[in-house]
């Protein structure tokens, strides 16, 4: 019976030494951060005008190391929302798209960075439709979480 | 080395031991002292039974009886011996023999037993049998357990065994998650065949009616060289009833009322038996409306959404069931024929579908809390199954053919992502609402020979399957493509003395998956460069496998301990390997990886448990360790060609460490009340990759249940009445991996009572429960609506009534 009870001893011991666990560096669990500040541009409800060339600007800042980000400007003629849009701009009525405007583009970050400011020039064609967009800016960071932050804005 | 020896030292047993069963021959070890224990076991009516399992205890020697019902035993000592004889069909033999050196034969009389009556709880030892004579960690539930936990779905129903979880959404679909493992993991056997739905995805169920059950097999651990690829995780066999007893004509009505969802249910059975035939047939029906949830308003990411009367808007739900078993038995042989079609049709949350809200008409959908608009699916699942066996001599055959038909279409209203067109165009041939549809075809064929040669049960058998899967619908995100395996396994249980039976089994498989290309129905870019995007191009991959297990079990008067380590492996899906598209649900581009290699598994698997008259307690510890688990890896790249600017998840491989393990302890105060103890703890670390240090997805946190049970025997001919409170304590997550988020500690009490009635000679059973007792708030970290925090379920009480009848029954009955 001591015998029995020395081997389940031993097979237990070893089930707990082999549940033992390395003291690394605890995993990153934070996501990056998208800054809309007074500097930045657009803002929620800002006007863009057609046939023109804005600066897309805006700050991304994360605790360890920056990832890459995206923006995807599409139209919201037909009224949906996204978690992350914060509010409407005194929507127009619902309407068909013809031209719509779309553009998706991912913009790199530098390595190493733990905050970056983004500057990139966006020409706006003179054909397209004007009215109610969406503006979403997209940033990860270096271990993949992932942040997004939508922006209402108007085309005229 | 000699019996003698291994009886004085029990120490070196379990090293000697794997060694031996390595090296084990077939020929029958010849003992010093031989005893013989013959007999023959037959029916009422005198007929020899063959196909009989018998089993000698202490020392869990196990034989078949043979056609003409006889069988041996040869034992090292006299001694005391109970004898086990069980048949499906037939109630439990259980006597002990006080013997000495002389045996007489014996002569056993197996009763058949009525097959839905249960009006009698059999106390048998079959599931504890099953237990003590596998390596493996299982757990065996019944119909009864069914009816005391019924949740939406099977697995919820099961998931209140330690180390189950499902992966869920909504109130009624969800599949299994072993010890943390779940999608293609976890395998899933019905009446013997490999079930085959779209068990990828996480808002996919599994496609079973749980009424249909009659009884669980639940393995934890890593059982491939039974079941083939995919059972990394473990499997879950789910066994089809009996034949029905002789001359017999009778049925059963359930019904099953709801409140959370209001759903009302039905589930009839009608089965009849004369002399060699036998049918059995089942239609089931559940109906139900919007699930509630403790909250008038939920936010999905941080946009709040206002809940109408607590209810999670077009989460309503229709399923219905049609079985149909029927089939022949005669003494050595048995055909059967499970024919069966479920089929479901079910809302997703409509401010949500997947994790992107959209903009919802709230007065359409708040209008009636049962209809079901969308975005929504319908999940159709045909099967035909035969299963045959027969039984000659030391051989017991039993072969499975099998087809199966799922299809899976998941209905919405066109959105336009990325590139895609501002509407629908007419030209695309598939209906503007058919946002994905998977259409599956599978064909199985399985063959056993279980071969009972003295001391040892050696099965061999083959197992092969080909699947045709094609897609449908205006999004992409998995191609179609063809599938074939082939395997083949021997495994052999050798019963060394009359505490130690040992476990050795090899497995061979070969697999070939052939993808079919996929181009987009639209151009991609901007300006003048626009492409027809290929999303998936051609590609043939072949995958050979070898597979291995060792296992011991030691059985002393009150002590039980296994041990089992094995390897096993799994085929890289097509999703995994073909995947090109974007997931809106995720707002991530998901690639597939077309030079992934099979996933392999080595898993060491432990159990001990101690039972004494009035406690038990058992722990079951396991370390598993991956060199190449496969998983969507969210890297912080975009792509703004093909993933139409959203974040990459990229199919990866890397080395993967889990332990974990779980605890039951059952005390009993006095007869008729318990307090038992159900816990599990799981721990998973990648240790490659680029998610080096990080757990793997869908792991659930520690978790506890207290239980306190009271079955009192109550006075006029009320039987089977009892009174049970869980209490289950959860810790909170904070173990994650992009994107997961941490998911607070929580804790909920359910309840469930029940009893068995009489009106004249009518039975009634009747079982009431409420989950959620206190209607607490709260998040599950394996629910597929967890990233977008909807709480789970409110207070639900579950009522439901069970009423057999018998038209005609045979004289024997013991009705």
């Amino acid at each position: 019976m001591k015998k029995q009870l020395t081997l389940i001893g031993m097979l237990v011991a070893m089930t707990i030494a082999g549940c033992s666990k390395d003291a690394n560096e605890e995993p990153d669990t934070e996501y990056p951060a998208i800054d809309i500040s007074a500097n930045t541009f657009p803002q929620q409800c800002s006007e863009i005008k057609r046939g023109e060339t804005f600066t897309y600007r805006v700050r991304f800042s994360d605790n360890r190391e920056l990832g890459s980000s995206s923006v995807d400007i599409h139209h919201n003629f037909d009224h949906h929302s996204h978690s992350t849009v914060i509010e409407p701009c005194n929507l127009e009525p619902k309407k068909t798209a013809v031209k719509p405007f779309l553009l998706i583009r991912t913009y790199d970050i530098p390595a190493g960075l733990k905050t970056y400011d983004l500057n990139q020039q966006i020409q706006v064609p003179a054909d397209v439709d004007p009215g109610d967009y969406h503006f979403s800016i997209r940033v990860t960071d270096k271990e993949g979480w992932q942040s997004i932050k939508g922006l209402s804005i108007k085309i005229i | 080395m000699s019996e003698l020896n291994f009886r004085k030292r029990h120490s070196r047993v379990v090293w000697t031991v794997i060694h031996i069963l390595l090296l084990a021959s077939l020929a029958q070890t010849v003992l010093a002292q031989e005893h013989q224990l013959p007999g023959v076991v037959v029916d009422e009516q005198r007929k020899p039974i063959p196909g009989v399992q018998l089993s000698l205890q202490p020392g869990n020697i196990l034989r078949l009886s043979d056609s003409s019902g006889h069988f041996v035993f040869v034992i090292a000592k006299a001694g005391t011996y109970t004898l086990t004889a069980s048949k499906e069909g037939y109630s439990m033999f259980t006597k002990t023999y006080a013997a000495g050196n002389q045996f007489k034969s014996i002569r056993i009389v197996l009763h058949p037993i009525g097959q839905l009556l249960e009006e009698v709880i059999v106390k048998d030892r079959h599931e504890e049998e099953r237990r003590q004579t596998e390596a493996l960690t299982i757990d065996i539930v019944n119909k009864n357990f069914i009816q005391r936990h019924l949740g939406g779905s099977l697995m919820q129903t099961l998931s209140r065994l330690p180390g189950i979880k499902t992966i869920g959404i909504g109130s009624g679909q969800s599949k299994p998650l072993i010890r943390g493992l779940g999608f293609n993991r976890v395998v899933v056997i019905d009446k013997g065949v490999k079930h085959e739905g779209q068990q990828w995805g996480a808002d996919h169920g599994l496609e079973i009616d749980q009424f249909a059950a009659n009884e669980v097999e639940l393995i934890k651990g890593a059982a491939s060289f039974v079941y083939g690829s995919d059972a990394v995780g473990g499997a879950i066999d789910l066994k089809p009833a009996p034949p029905p007893p002789l001359q017999t004509f009778g049925g059963s009505v359930d019904i099953l009322g709801k409140t959370n969802n209001n759903l009302y249910g039905t589930s009839t059975n009608l089965y009849g038996r004369n002399q060699r035939l036998f049918f059995d047939a089942r239609f089931t029906y559940q109906n139900y409306g919007d699930y509630k949830v403790p909250a008038d308003s939920v936010f999905v990411y941080d946009y709040g959404v206002a809940l109408h009367q607590n209810k999670l808007r077009n989460t309503a739900g229709r399923e219905t069931g049609l079985h149909l078993n029927t089939g022949y038995v005669s003494d050595k042989s048995r055909t059967t024929f499970y024919i069966s079609n479920t089929y479901s049709k079910s809302g997703f949350f409509a401010n949500a579908h997947g994790l992107e809200p959209r903009r919802v008409d709230a007065a359409m959908h708040d209008a009636s809390s049962r209809d079901i608009l969308m975005p929504r699916q319908q999940v159709n699942h045909f099967k035909v199954i035969n299963r045959s066996s027969y039984t000659k001599g030391v051989h017991s055959w039993e072969a499975e053919i099998g087809y199966q038909h799922n299809k899976r279409k998941e209905y919405s209203q066109y959105v336009n992502h990325g590139y895609m067109p501002p509407s629908c165009p007419d030209t695309l041939g598939v209906s503007n609402y058919l946002e994905r549809a998977f259409d599956k075809h599978v064909y199985s064929i399985n063959f056993r020979d279980e071969i009972s040669l003295g001391k040892h049960s050696l099965k061999i058998g083959v197992n092969g399957e080909h699947q045709q899967n094609t897609i449908a619908g205006w999004t992409f995100l998995v191609p179609a493509f063809r599938q074939s395996t082939l395997g083949a396994f021997a495994y052999d249980k050798y019963s060394m003395n009359d505490r130690v039976i040992l476990h050795g089994a090899v497995r061979y498989d070969h697999g070939q998956i052939r993808l079919q290309e996929y181009r987009d129905w639209f151009p991609s870019g901007d300006g003048p460069d626009t492409e027809y995007l290929v999303r998936a191009a051609p590609l043939t991959r072949k995958f050979n496998s070898l597979v291995w297990s060792a296992g011991i079990n030691y059985n002393l008067e009150q002590f039980e301990l296994k041990a089992n380590i094995g390897k096993s492996f799994r085929i890289p899906i097509a999703k995994e390997l073909g995947a090109n598209g974007v997931n809106y649900h995720y707002f991530s581009y998901e690639k597939g990886n077309a030079s992934l290699d099979p996933e392999q598994s080595y898993q060491a698997d432990f159990s001990l448990a101690w039972k004494a008259r009035r406690w038990s307690v058992k722990l079951s510890p396991f370390y598993n360790y991956f060199p190449n688990y496969i998983y969507l890896n969210p890297t912080s790249q975009y792509d703004y060609f093909y993933g139409a600017g959203n974040q990459v998840f990229e199919y990866a491989q890397s080395r993967v460490m889990r332990y974990g393990g779980e605890v039951e302890i059952n005390y009993n105060i006095l007869p008729a009340l318990r307090v038992g103890l159900l816990g599990e703890y799981l721990y998973a670390e990648q240790l490659s990759g680029n998610k080096k240090g990080y757990t793997l997805p869908f792991s659930p946190p520690p978790s506890g249940l207290l239980n306190l049970s009271w079955s009192p025997t109550l006075r006029n001919g009320v039987t089977g009445t009892y009174f049970s409170v869980d209490y289950r304590l959860t810790a909170p997550q904070n173990n994650i991996v992009p994107p997961e988020k941490k998911t607070p500690g929580y804790q909920v009490v359910n309840v469930q009572a029940g009893t068995r009635l009489t009106a004249g000679k009518q039975p009634l059973m009747v079982s009431l429960q409420a989950q959620n007792l206190f209607n607490t708030r709260y998040l599950n970290h394996t629910s597929f609506y967890r990233l977008i925090e909807l709480p789970e379920a409110g207070r639900n009480i579950i009522l439901s009534l069970k009423i057999p009848f018998r038209i005609r029954s045979s004289g024997n009955s013991s009705e």
